[in-house]
């Protein structure tokens, strides 16, 4: 009976399954055995393995173990044949088997499946609950109270003593009465009231619409109806430089005025302007303006530079289109819309000698080679070579000689362009070949090397539009089968095998040799005019009939390294100097400008380009002022030729 | 201050005052002393005619107030001035004008004929009063300089250098007034732009736009130099019309440029000017370099003075620059006289004054200049109407020939 008030316990308490089973075994230990009570306690029961007993009784008697000679078969057999076999287990305590009895065996299935032991126990008694919230009449006990509940207490007295002292002395401090005014938070306080929130900060209203003035007005004032002169500049302008952007005009009445045309479009505009673009506060930064201007050295320590007008070369009766040097640099030719070519003395500014062609002379190039001397010159569709038998005399025999040494070669290939021999009086002229091309040739330009020439026809429609002549050999190349746009001008590399080809907007790079294009370089600008080369060979400039000149760096970027805008009008030309550090741009306000363009060795340094000098003289003549600008090849001098007829050196 | 204590003086004994210091307006200027001299003057001579005078303060010519030319030169008022006078140059007038119907390129005078090179491709022989008394012609392109090497008697031998690469060497007969080509030198392998003869006129020097000197022998000979004439007949009836062919005695490179002017400072001595902004003295027996002056812009002529052993140098710039040859250090420019607008193309230093050199540049204008006054010409020369090409002055030194590129001299 105790065991099955232990087991109960065990069920109210011992949740866990092990423990149950330790217990259950402990139990029918105890309950089987109760007699022969084995006293060696907790230990592990094989220590007595090897002995005939296997503990002690409360006497201290040994208790001997079964005789155990039951093989596997008689287990066997046992099993078959006992109907109690499975309600026997052996008691390893004793190593007895015991026969469990019905009690039992029901305790041990009830045990298994969870429930109490005992039958009876009723685990859902009523509670009664003592110490509810329910104040009763009767204190739950009835004790009287003690006597010391009823006087002051010593230990109390003895502190509230010490209270009192510590008071009297000082020591403590009556407590501050609370403050009865509530305290706030003040979230911003620490911010500036005046300063702008981000959120604020970045709204920018969209512009308003100017209010219509006097321009407006169907009948305005006098003063605000433009002139002839202004109307004129007015329609040059751009749309989007001009100040107004409609012209005022005056009606006799309201009723007079038309519809305005532009009125969708305007407004159109407006919406655009009103949802398109983004707004946006630009951030000021406060910088000092002179900062801003790059430290560049002053022209004075740039010298030498060309600076006074020297010598005017007199004697055309038209523009003169373009100049060219002699390699030495003693003389120098002009070619002239009055279909002459003229040779000058550059020191005393002599015309030794006038060719006349048949045509307006578009351009005229002098070969750089000092061994050879020929002057190429353009006019409508022919290109003259021409030995103008200055300089020395052997190198002008020579030259004559290597032109009439010429063999023809076996099988003729068709060629564009149609090569003749001068003879008679083009002869002593000094006219050596003539080629003559399909369309008319605006420019040429010599190699470095003297025996290619290249000869530029504008024309969007052909694919021939550039052709490169080989003297000695007579020979005739298109090196562009596909026309990329209209070409302006072409320039060679000086010492590498590329080539330059300018059209409208681009300049592109090729590769002669690998037949490819190697770079395009973009001018960022409305209409390339002209075009040089700088005798290093990775710098070019561009001029434009917009007024800028683009420096190209080659080894940075397709896009321009600089432009510089200082011309009031188009560019006609632009010159490197093959020495110096100097180049020059002329313009159609009448003006060159020299400037200093420092390309150094050193690859991590960028040029240095400084605006040197304006040089002024030609007069604007039919809107044309300077058409062609060329370096002396060993002076710091320049040259211009003008719409006026003259050229003009700048020393 | 408005007075100063001035004592005049000399060296013209037929101006002389009496040498006491007078006391004079410190605002005067040269022509009220001028006016005082001639009333001292006047009274102590009978019948004196009126003569400007010129007045130099410690060998500077006065050209301002005396006050504010005392006080730029640093000279104490206290102490007594001592002021030279001299006769007034006064700008002299074109004595003649010749005429020619092409540019001068060239122009060199003696002291009876003058001798002009032209752009028509002849050389010119005029007399004194203006008349041409031969042509000289012969070259096949423009005449650039001309020379004579010695005149004695009647026949007289004269260069020119041409821009075919030529030197011709003629002898000119003045009383049966023939000219004959007596040499024809070659060598140069560019125009030819200057020459000149030795002091001793034995040799000359050519200076060229190939960047070379060549030394040459200035002595006629009459057997062919070293052309063999069987074998080339066609050649030799050339070389007869156009004298014996010349091979130089000596070639001197060095230059970077061209050689624009060249001349002999003494018999061993040859200095040149060229376009590459130097000037360089050689040894005219060895050939070599002696010494380099080196200026900053491209040299158009120079000019050497015996008398004050100084060189002259016209550039590409309005500066007449002076230099001073005997320094070894390189660029000394004692003095730069600038009154020019246009590149000075010609300076002669005076044959017979120490001070005095002529200037011509293309600003159509011929400068006399005295070294003395180094602010301001003497006097211009403003006839001619076009560029002056070269100048020249006559032997005696009295005379002044400006020769002007405009077919007018």
């Amino acid at each position: 009976h105790s065991s099955k008030r232990s087991l109960t316990k065990i069920y109210a308490y011992g949740h866990d399954q092990d423990q149950r089973k330790f217990w259950l075994a402990l139990i029918l230990t105890s309950v089987t055995l109760q007699d022969i009570r084995n006293t060696v306690g907790n230990i592990p029961m094989e220590w007595y393995k090897d002995y005939p007993h296997i503990g002690y009784d409360l006497d201290g008697k040994k208790i001997f173990k079964p005789i155990r000679n039951k093989d596997e078969l008689d287990e066997f057999l046992d099993k078959m044949e006992n109907p109690d076999y499975w309600r026997t287990v052996q008691d390893k305590m004793t190593g007895a088997d015991i026969r469990l009895s019905d009690e039992q065996v029901d305790l041990v299935h009830r045990l298994q499946e969870g429930k109490f032991g005992d039958v009876n126990f009723n685990e859902y008694e009523p509670a009664i609950d003592f110490f509810s919230n329910e104040v009763m009449i009767h204190p739950v006990t009835n004790r009287p109270q003690d006597k010391r509940s009823f006087i002051p207490s010593l230990i109390e007295k003895e502190k509230v003593g010490k209270l009192v002292h510590a008071i009297k002395m000082g020591w403590i401090k009556p407590r501050r009465p609370k403050e009865t005014t509530p305290q706030y938070y003040d979230l911003w306080a620490k911010e500036d009231p005046n300063s702008i929130l981000g959120r604020h900060k970045m709204h920018v209203p969209a512009p308003k619409l100017k209010l219509p003035g006097h321009e407006e007005s169907y009948n305005p004032p006098p003063e605000y109806l433009m002139s002839e002169e202004e109307r004129l500049a007015w329609e040059q302008q751009d749309p989007e430089d001009r100040k107004l952007s409609f012209l005022p005009q005056k009606f006799a009445c309201l009723r007079a005025v038309p519809a305005y045309s532009r009125f969708i479009h305007e407004r159109f505009e407006r919406c655009l302007d009103l949802y398109l673009c983004p707004r946006q506060r630009k951030m000021r930064v406060n910088v000092n303006p002179e900062d801003l201007i790059p430290k560049l050295p002053k022209p004075k320590d740039l010298q030498p530079f060309p600076t006074t007008q020297s010598l005017v070369y007199r004697g055309h009766s038209s523009l003169v289109r373009s100049i060219s040097t002699s390699p030495s640099g003693q003389w120098l030719v002009s070619g002239s819309d009055d279909c002459t070519v003229r040779f000058w003395e550059v020191s005393t500014a002599r015309c030794l000698k006038t060719v006349e062609v048949g045509g307006a002379v578009k351009g005229v190039a002098w070969n750089p080679n000092p061994s050879i001397c020929l002057v190429a010159i353009s006019y409508d569709d022919t290109v003259v070579l021409l030995n103008p038998g200055l300089g020395d005399r052997l190198v002008s025999t020579a030259t004559d000689q290597l032109i009439s040494s010429y063999e023809e070669p076996e099988e003729v290939k068709e060629q564009p362009v149609q090569w003749t021999v001068a003879e008679g009086e083009g002869h002593e002229q000094g006219h050596r070949l003539i080629l003559k091309h399909p369309k008319a040739v605006r420019q040429v330009t010599w190699h470095g090397k003297g025996d290619y020439l290249a000869c530029v026809m504008p024309d969007n429609g052909s694919s021939l539009q550039v052709v490169i002549h080989q003297v000695s050999k007579r020979r005739t190349q298109n090196p562009f089968r596909k026309n990329k746009g209209l070409v302006q001008c072409v320039s060679f590399h000086p010492i590498r095998p590329y080539f330059f080809v300018a059209t409208q907007r681009y300049v592109r790079v090729y590769n002669l040799i690998k037949q490819e294009l190697t770079k395009k370089l973009m001018a960022n600008c409305k209409w390339i005019s002209s075009m040089a080369t700088h005798p290093g060979g990775d710098n070019v400039i561009c001029g434009s009939y917009d007024c800028r000149l683009a420096w190209f760096d080659l080894d940075l970027s397709t896009k321009p390294y600089k432009v510089l805008r200082h011309h009031k009008k188009a560019l006609r030309s632009v010159a490197y100097h093959r020495h110096y550090p100097l180049f020059a741009s002329g313009s159609d306000d009448g003006s060159v400008i020299v400037c200093h363009g420092m390309v150094y060795n050193d690859l991590l340094q960028n040029p240095l380009i400084v605006p040197v000098k304006v040089l002024k003289g030609h007069t604007i003549t039919h809107d044309l002022g300077v058409l062609d600008v060329t370096f002396h090849p060993t002076q710091p001098w320049v040259f211009s030729s003008g719409a006026d007829g003259t050229v003009r050196l700048f020393t | 201050m408005s007075q100063v204590q001035a004592r005049f003086f000399t060296e013209n004994k037929k101006y002389l005052v009496d040498d006491v210091p007078f006391s004079i307006p410190a605002a005067s200027e040269v022509a009220d002393l001028s006016g005082v001299i001639n009333k001292l003057l006047e009274a102590n001579h009978d019948g004196h005619k009126h003569v400007e005078f010129d007045f130099l303060v410690r060998g500077q010519f006065l050209r301002t107030k005396l006050a504010n030319h005392m006080e730029t030169e640093n000279i104490s008022t206290e102490e007594v001035v001592e002021i030279e006078y001299v006769e007034k140059f006064t700008a002299p007038q074109p004595e003649e004008c010749i005429m020619h119907d092409d540019w001068i390129s060239s122009v060199e005078a003696d002291s009876e004929w003058i001798l002009t090179g032209s752009y028509d491709k002849t050389a010119r022989i005029w007399s004194m009063e203006g008349k041409a008394v031969m042509t000289v012609a012969g070259h096949t392109d423009v005449v650039k300089d001309v020379a004579w090497v010695k005149r004695d008697g009647l026949s007289s031998l004269l260069l020119t250098t041409s821009l075919d690469q030529t030197i011709m060497l003629w002898e000119w007969n003045s009383e049966r007034n023939e000219v004959k080509a007596r040499h024809c030198c070659r060598g140069h392998a560019g125009s030819v732009d200057t020459v000149a003869v030795d002091p001793s006129r034995t040799k000359f020097c050519s200076g060229s736009w190939d960047k070379m000197l060549k030394i040459w022998s200035a002595v006629p000979t009459v057997e062919e130099d070293e052309m063999e004439e069987h074998n080339r007949p066609r050649k030799k009836q050339k070389t007869e019309q156009m004298g014996l062919t010349r091979t130089p005695l000596m070639t001197i490179s060095g230059h970077n440029e061209a050689v624009s002017s060249v001349l002999w400072m003494d018999a061993e001595e040859l200095c040149s000017a060229s376009w590459d902004h130097t000037i360089r003295l050689w040894d005219a027996e060895t050939g070599g370099q002696k010494s380099t002056l080196t200026g900053n812009k491209v040299f158009n002529c120079i000019s050497y003075s015996p008398l004050c052993r100084r060189l002259a140098s016209g550039s590409t710039d309005r500066h007449v620059r002076l230099w001073d040859p005997r320094s070894k250090d390189g660029s000394l420019v004692l003095l730069s006289l600038t009154s020019h607008n246009g590149w000075v193309t010609a300076v002669r230093w005076s044959p017979s004054h120490e001070h005095q050199l002529v200037s011509g540049s293309l600003d159509n204008v011929v400068k006399l200049w005295d070294t003395r006054s180094c602010k301001a010409p003497l006097y211009d020369l403003a006839a001619h109407e076009d560029k002056v090409l070269c100048v020249d002055w006559t032997e005696n030194g009295h005379d002044l020939c400006c020769y002007r590129v405009s077919s007018m001299i």
